[in-house]
């Protein structure tokens, strides 16, 4: 069983073409073929939410996907979010309320929080909270993710003009 | 330490119709997985519980998702429907209450988001939640191979721990549910340590059909999960309440009948004896609830 399949991945707007071993999941070949270590491996069971990123602007847990399968697919990852150098509103937002201590789970509350506020603008604490069941964080005790994702928010709906 | 491991080698299959896949069963069923959102089979495959030579990849076979009305005025949910589109499906929403509140209880969005109604029956773990609600609202399932197709009623599915009646070459394509008739309605209610992202320490799920004129049970279904080795139906139970009033000594008498028909194991989640406190008190709830929404104009009276 030596069979490396080529496959098309569009990561971030870009198309990588890369050999990858059918058994790799999406996690490692973003981690280790294509150099993109935002999103990070911990859990390895989908309970922690660290490895999220959005496959067609839903996230999903990229450990328990198999690489293979994500052809054809729009994959964004944390590296996509800043635009020319500016980070992303939701990024400024963790920043500002101090939803980051450490980093290792903010990748995937960010992507996350991208997903909750496409759908859903304007969101209350409890959308917040249900949206965000499937990430941990052990620094901040959730509270200023929690403002964090709130400001992004009503920020992203000032910016929209309405 | 097994949460740095990679996933066993295999050869990946890809399809992209259902007659495509039943062939390559045909030919590799006793090696192969099927991969449908995988958060299960995946994570087998990690922890080398099973290391199948071939997957089967189903993410690209279309005719295997979404929900479609039938004639009947019942539905049928193609295998590869995810829960988040479950829980999201206005057919769903509207008619099967039950199912859409017990798949809005699994995981997070990342795992609904990828997770099938196929693959929580298929793993047929005594702690999925969609079998119960399944089981109350008379599901059945197809099971198709190369050689035909067979319906099985979901009830009928897991002959034991762990298993399905599928045979190798059989791949499961759809859930269908009868119409729900008037006055009736379902309710799911499920215990856990966190309120989220956990196994089902028990779940029941209590579908009613009202007699309004006689202000009876005119019929009662109850699921189990997590209290027997596999998914189970009450029979026992129903058979107390049909019929009858839905009184307190009533639904008291349900409840230990339920409890006299369930086998729940120890574990380190919670004891067979907590287990059952939890079935007594859950199945009396459950089909109040479901009472309430099967006949919403009669509120606490009985």
């Amino acid at each position: 069983m030596k069979k490396l399949l080529p496959i098309s991945l569009r990561v971030n707007g870009e198309t990588h073409d890369v050999l990858v071993a059918p058994w790799r999941t999406l996690l490692e070949v973003l981690r280790e073929t294509l150099g993109l270590t935002g999103a990070k491996r911990s859990c390895q069971e989908g309970q922690c939410g660290t490895c999220t990123v959005l496959i067609d602007g839903k996230p999903i847990n990229s450990c328990l996907y198999l690489a293979v399968e994500a052809q054809g697919k729009d994959i964004q990852t944390i590296e996509g979010l800043a635009k020319g150098g500016a980070l992303d509103q939701i990024q400024k937002s963790f920043v500002q309320k101090g939803g980051i201590q450490c980093g290792f789970c903010t990748p995937g509350f960010v992507l996350a929080t991208k997903s909750l506020l496409n759908d859903n603008p304007s969101p209350s604490e409890d959308d917040i909270r249900t949206a965000m069941v499937g990430h941990l964080c052990r620094c901040t005790g959730y509270v200023q993710i929690i403002e964090a994702i709130q400001d992004a928010a009503s920020q992203l709906r000032h910016e929209g003009g309405s | 330490m097994s949460y740095l491991r990679r996933l066993p080698k295999f050869e990946y299959l890809a399809t992209r119709s259902i007659d495509e896949a039943c062939d390559l069963l045909a030919v590799h069923g006793n090696q192969a997985g099927l991969l449908a959102g995988g958060t299960d089979l995946l994570l087998k495959m990690r922890r080398r519980e099973t290391s199948p030579a071939y997957i089967i990849g189903l993410k690209g076979v279309a005719e295997l998702s979404g929900v479609r009305t039938l004639a009947d005025g019942g539905i049928a949910i193609g295998a590869m429907t995810t829960i988040q589109a479950l829980m999201s499906s206005p057919v769903v929403r509207e008619k099967y209450g039950v199912l859409a509140e017990a798949a809005a209880g699994i995981g997070g969005p990342e795992l609904r988001n990828v997770a099938t109604i196929g693959g929580n029956l298929a793993g047929a773990l005594p702690c999925a939640d969609l079998p119960p609600a399944l089981i109350t609202l008379g599901a059945k399932v197809r099971l198709k191979s190369r050689n035909g197709e067979r319906v099985v009623p979901v009830e009928d599915l897991f002959p034991q721990f762990g298993m399905t009646v599928a045979r190798p070459d059989e791949l499961l394509t759809t859930i269908q549910l009868p119409n729900v008739p008037s006055f009736s309605g379902g309710v799911y209610l499920k215990f856990h340590d966190r309120q989220s992202m956990d196994m089902t320490t028990v779940g029941v799920s209590a579908f009613v059909t009202w007699d309004q004129a006689n202000r009876v049970f005119r019929d009662v279904k109850i699921g189990l999960a997590s209290s027997a080795p596999v998914p189970m139906r009450a029979r026992k139970a129903e058979a107390v309440l049909r019929g009858r009033a839905c009184a307190d000594d009533t639904l008291e008498e349900a409840a230990l009948a339920v409890c006299e028909e369930a086998d729940p194991r120890s574990s380190w989640r919670a004891t067979r004896e907590f287990r059952f406190d939890l079935l007594r008190s859950l199945t009396k709830r459950a089909i109040k609830g479901a009472r309430d929404k099967a006949a919403p104009m009669i509120g606490e009276a009985s």
